[in-house]
């Protein structure tokens, strides 16, 4: 345990982010700590003040307003994993909890922390991608909104800004399309993502592919949206060899993006074969 | 909104009783279980939530205590395995894994059941799948889970007859 | 043997069970200590090199350090090994490993310690380093060690295997290679200790075997037998790495010099760096066989890595050299086994002893050959097994207790079944279903070598009865099973016999709890001691009672005649008759396998008295897009001689099945990378299939109720049978081990899997 380490717990919102408005700089935000208290053991922080939001009620609840899906930055893994609201118009989402860690880890971990902690296998994030997701954030100043993809630049590197708080994310709900989150791990429980993808899709009434969002996850140094396979699909009819060219595509985007490493020799063709597995419930 | 130097005043309910104990700021819950109260049931297998060894309860959810920060458990209800015992009493669920002979080594066992009381307080009459899902954080290396996924279902029926009564 | 006993053969609960789902089993983290100094040992950073200076200074000065030990504290020796004396307990002129132990701080607290451990500055001068063990072999490799790189060859040679293979209809010929795995106990290594006040340094730890911990203590501190304690504290698990020392010597060090308590618990990511591993096989194996599916001839050449220091190495090469062909009578061998130091972690023990990692080739060649031959895998097992009256490799006579058959018979049945119906059901879409067999043999016991167990049985004056045994229980029952022998043959109830175990004070050295020894061992040494006691009494009782001693039996504390039911002493006004200056009666008992060593040319021998058999079958679905395997089932039928204990074998078998299945598909361990628990996956309850036990009962006539032992048995047939059935799924197999995700997807794709159907274009 550090010396001189100070810790807070604020019971407003509005506490929190004052604090972070005079000291920002020296803080390390946590909420369920499965990733701030690893990092602490390891001696990778050395942060002077720890701020707990772990009850910050502001920062909870799944909601509808209007047309926008509200989920609180607060929001553990297990209330999505339970959550009616996301079944119906965030199935991705939920489903990419069923596969999360483990239920312990799911009953502490929040979306927040997940995105923030900005892993390039944050198993949350391709979810909220296709939901063309903002991820608000609060400040004394106010609140400022930015797309889910901005949040990262790089590995373990969020831009969320000194004196800033994710306290939520909004997304845009998918009510009665083919909704999915798929990944590729070593064993079935408590295994990082090796490949993930989230695909949201609709046909129309002529079969044709009349709506769909991609995102990769675990493959890239962020998650990303593949828009390239998304205008190939747009107004086709989804074969299985359609598919098959369309996973070639993102995993060529894959390569671009991340050059060729050690893993790609697999990679390339398990994001393939992940693209097939996820999509074929569309051939019918 | 106070902020604390090093140690930090808690106060919680763990196995029916209530304590006040000061932990340090970046303290786990379970330092604070093992080392400040020492009640030594609960194991560190990892120390990095990825075992399980480490299981308690808080607030009826099955949790990492090496991944809890301690001033987290704040108000909160706390069960170890030292607080499955009713009056010298073994449990139900405790039952169920010695029937079913479901231990081995002991290690990952106080974690296990921990597991098993959230599962069964938040479902009581979970199927196959449910059982797995809930044990699926615990590892355990000696006894290839079988005999413990049978304990819980046998945990699950007891629980039940126990309510019924 | 009888049908039906009081106590064998019965699912009792557990000795100890109760106290562990408590939580109140002190394991040496949980052990209360007045202020007990925290220990850490400070581990090279290079793979070879020469300590050219150390400076502790600097963490003399940190507040909470008490005392930096090196090379020159150790007051005996400073070599220790559990077979060849090679490894220094810290490191005088040169580290071997990255891990390698160097120095060892004495500290307030953890924290402490490990600022301590950190301030000490080391120079190396850095040596050429080898981490192939082939390239290790070659003559201008870098010496590891003064004596060569190559540490041991085991040869099994019988009959002419080329003029064999000349014979055969089909001959086939791979490489395999397994991989370097870490045990992964859910107790990382820890002990304790303090000085007690006649002075004697007693020492808790997490082991497999005290009684050793005890004779490499007072060799390093060059005390007397008495002056050292060993106590086996509670143990979570240790699969062959507990054997080695890991903290005991450390803590021997610190009582020494220091005289106050102390504790080291290592943390998982210490437990990673510096313990024993698996050791990684390179299998080059030519079977062939005639027309008939007769295996005619093996030649085997068997290179185990062994890393930086022996360890179990002799063991390793021994086991793997004779297990070689299988639990199949084979006329003509020509295996060699050869151990070589390399610059990694060492490999010592692990659940198997090599017998794992070259069941994967001898499984997977008769599975090729089967496949040449058009023949059944299954049919092709019945055909080679052993048969009583076989006779092995290295020329011994396998008399009784062959159990091969058996076990194949058992798993058929489903075998039927599932080829019937589960293999011809479609698939879901890019799925592929497989279906695999594995077998093994197993001999109880060390190699070749004397092994024996003792025990001693005490009856106090009241008729109560005390079992002393060294032999250390890690999880897999042996106190529950060495109480239900005693409890047996005594006609008493299981909970009137009072154990003492593992506790260097008191009990004797059972060997160690390894080579799946203990029930055969331990059990016919405690059979022996209570049976001399059953021998006191009855003898007691034919003069007490003047009745045939063949009227008598035992019944609940009494001997009763069965003349005349009225005639009947208690045990204890027999050991008030018997007791001289109100002693305690004692009885000991000893017991070693009738081995023969075997030959160095040749392996002529008799390397065990008995051995366990074995058959798994299994489903598994490839994911043809992915390279995820999920195994659906598994069938393990297990010859175990007689289960004294049956949920108990159940559970060995359960435990191996789930350790055969990280083995086969994800456990890998990459020294450097592999760090913590994030980076090694051991299943889950997730990753588990529906796995059918089938105990099988083929009584060996020399073991304790006609048992043998299971405890490595459970996990050996279980990757061949993984590996088999993923071939049999994609017609592509895998040679190397683990076959993880990038290994089965590119299989899929040779294969032709990978895709839909109607595109042939990849």
């Amino acid at each position: 345990m550090k010396e001189g380490l100070c810790y807070a717990r604020p019971r407003k919102l509005g506490e929190a982010l004052e604090f972070l408005h005079g000291h920002g700089d020296e803080t390390t935000v946590v909420a369920g700590g499965t990733d701030v208290m690893i990092a602490f053991r390891s001696g990778k922080l050395d942060s002077k003040y720890i701020l707990d939001i772990s009850r910050l009620s502001e920062l909870k609840g799944i909601e509808i307003h209007g047309d926008e899906l509200w989920v609180g930055a607060g929001v553990t893994l297990s209330d999505i994993y339970v959550s009616e609201t996301l079944a119906r118009f965030a199935p991705a989402l939920q489903r990419a909890a069923f596969t999360f860690g483990s239920k312990q880890i799911r009953n502490t971990a929040t979306i927040g922390g997940n995105v923030g902690n900005a892993s390039p296998s944050a198993d949350t994030v391709p979810p909220l991608i296709v939901h063309e997701a903002r991820a608000v954030l609060g400040s004394v100043g106010g609140e400022r909104s930015v797309p889910i993809e901005a949040l990262s630049s790089g590995p373990y590197k969020n831009t969320v800004r000194s004196g800033e708080l994710i306290t939520r994310f909004v997304l845009k709900p998918a009510e009665g399309l083919y909704s999915n989150f798929q990944k590729i791990a070593r064993r079935k429980a408590l295994a990082i993502s090796r490949v993930s993808l989230a695909v949201i899709a609709g046909k129309d009434d002529t079969g044709k592919i009349s709506f769909i969002r991609i995102a990769l996850g675990s493959s890239t140094p962020t998650p990303r949206r593949i828009d390239e396979v998304e205008d190939f699909f747009m107004g086709k009819t989804p074969t299985e060899s359609l598919i098959w060219e369309a996973g070639r595509m993102v995993a060529t985007k894959m390569i671009e993006i991340s050059g060729r490493r050690a893993s790609t020799v697999y990679k390339e063709k398990a994001v393939q074969g992940l693209f097939m597995r996820i999509l074929y419930p569309m051939v019918q | 909104m106070k902020i604390y130097q090093n140690l930090i005043p808690t106060q919680f309910t763990i196995n029916g009783k209530s304590v006040e104990v000061e932990v340090a700021s970046g303290e786990t819950a379970l330092y604070t279980i093992r080392e400040r109260l020492a009640l030594k049931g609960t194991k560190e297998g990892c120390g990095i939530g990825e075992c399980g060894a480490c299981t308690i309860v808080v607030d009826g959810k099955a949790v990492n205590a090496c991944l809890m920060p301690a001033p987290q458990l704040n108000g909160r209800d706390v069960l170890t395995v030292e607080g499955l015992e009713d009056s010298g009493e073994i449990s139900p669920i405790q039952e169920a894994f010695l029937g079913n002979h479901a231990v081995q080594c002991g290690f990952c066992t106080p974690g296990l059941m921990m597991s098993t009381q959230a599962l069964l307080k938040e479902n009581t009459n979970p199927n196959h799948d449910e059982i797995v899902e809930a044990v699926s954080g615990n590892l355990c290396r000696c006894t290839g889970y079988e005999q413990i996924v049978s304990a819980v279902e046998n945990a699950a029926e007891r629980v039940s007859k126990r309510k019924v009564k | 043997m009888k049908d039906s006993y009081k106590t064998v053969g019965r699912n009792i609960p557990r000795i100890g069970a109760v106290e562990k789902l408590k939580g109140a089993p002190v394991f040496s983290a949980d052990l209360k200590l007045d202020n007990p100094l925290a220990l850490r040992v400070l581990r090279s950073a290079r793979s070879h090199a020469r300590i050219i200076e150390m400076d502790i200074e600097p963490a003399l000065h940190i507040e909470g350090v008490v005392r930096v030990f090196n090379a020159d504290d150790i007051p005996g020796k400073n070599l220790t090994g559990i077979i060849n004396k090679d490894q220094p307990l810290l490191v005088p002129d040169k580290v071997r490993f990255i891990g390698d132990a160097i120095a060892l701080v004495a500290a307030e607290n953890e924290e402490a310690a490990e600022k301590g451990v950190n301030a000490i500055k080391v120079v190396y001068e850095d040596l050429p380093a080898v981490f192939d063990p082939e390239e290790a072999m070659k003559e201008d490799a870098p010496k590891i060690h003064e004596k060569g790189n190559v540490l041991f060859t085991r040869k099994v040679k019988k009959g002419n295997v080329d003029k064999a293979f000349e014979n055969c209809k089909t001959v086939v010929e791979k490489i395999y290679q397994t991989s370097c795995l870490e045990h992964t106990y859910l107790e990382p290594d820890a002990g304790a200790g303090y000085v007690d006040e006649d002075g004697t340094l007693v020492i808790y730890s997490s082991t497999q075997n005290p009684h050793y911990d005890h004779s490499e203590v007072v060799a390093i501190l060059g005390l007397e037998d008495e002056r050292v304690r060993v106590i086996q504290a509670a143990t979570g698990g240790g699969f062959g790495s507990k054997l080695d020392l890991n903290v005991q010597g450390f803590i021997g060090l610190a009582l020494y010099y220091l005289k106050r308590p102390v504790r080291y618990v290592f943390s998982r990511e210490e437990a990673y760096l510096s313990t024993a591993k698996r050791h990684p096989l390179a299998i080059t194996m030519k079977t062939g066989a005639d027309i008939n599916g007769k295996i005619l001839a093996t030649r085997a050449r068997i290179i185990c890595d062994t890393g930086a220091y022996a360890s179990y190495g002799i063991a390793v090469a021994s086991r793997s050299a004779v297990h070689a062909t299988g639990p199949y009578e084979v006329d003509n061998v020509d295996v060699e086994s050869i151990c070589v130091y390399t610059n990694k972690p060492f490999s010592g023990a692990m659940r198997g002893f090599g017998a794992p990692q070259v069941a994967f080739a001898h499984e997977s060649q008769i599975d090729l050959l089967a496949k040449e031959l058009k023949m059944d895998p299954l049919e092709i097992r019945h055909i080679n097994a052993f048969k009583p009256g076989g006779k092995t490799g290295t020329g011994q006579e396998l008399s009784a207790s062959v159990g091969i058959c058996d076990c194949l018979d058992a798993i058929k049945p489903y075998y039927d079944q599932a080829l019937k119906e589960w293999k011809r059901d479609e698939p879901p879409p890019f799925k592929q279903r497989g279906v695999g067999i594995g077998a093994m043999w197993y001999g109880i016991g060390n190699t070749g070598v004397k092994n024996p167990s003792t025990a001693r049985v005490e009856m106090a004056l009241d008729g109560g009865i005390t079992l002393y045994t060294g032999c250390a229980d890690i999880g897999q029952g042996s106190t529950t099973v060495l109480a239900q022998i005693a409890s047996e043959i005594l006609a008493i109830d299981m909970d009137t016999i009072r154990i003492v175990v593992g506790d260097t004070k008191w009990t004797t050295d059972a060997g160690a709890t390894s080579a799946s020894r203990q029930t055969y061992i331990s059990g016919n040494a405690v059979k022996d001691a209570v049976e001399k006691l059953v021998e006191l009494l009855l003898s007691g009782a034919v003069n007490a009672l003047g009745v045939p001693r063949e009227s008598l039996a035992l019944e609940s504390g009494f001997v009763v005649s069965s003349i005349d039911p009225a005639k009947k002493i208690s045990f204890s006004e027999l050991a008030k008759n018997y007791s001289e200056e109100f002693k305690p009666i004692v009885c000991k008992g000893y017991f070693d396998p009738e081995t023969v060593p075997l030959d160095p040319e040749t392996g002529r021998g008799i390397p065990y008295s008995t051995y366990a058999f074995a058959s798994h079958l299994a489903l598994v679905t490839v994911d043809t897009l992915t390279g995820e395997v999920s195994v659906e089932k598994i069938v393990a039928a297990h010859d175990v001689g007689k289960a004294i204990y049956p949920e108990g074998v159940k559970g060995q078998i359960y435990g191996g099945t789930a350790m055969g299945i990280g083995f086969a598909l994800m456990e890998d361990y990459v020294p450097g990378q592999t760090v913590s628990m994030k980076d090694y996956f051991i299943p889950t309850c997730k990753d588990m299939p529906k796995v059918i036990p089938i105990i099988v009962e083929s009584a060996e006539p020399t073991g304790p109720f006609g048992a043998k032992g299971v405890g490595e048995p459970a996990l050996i047939p279980t990757a061949p049978a993984i590996l088999n059935a993923l071939a049999d799924a994609l017609g592509e197999r895998i040679y190397t081990l683990p076959a993880n995700l990038e290994r089965v997807l590119e299989a899929s794709i040779k294969s032709g899997h990978f895709g839909p159907k109607e595109v042939k274009n990849v």
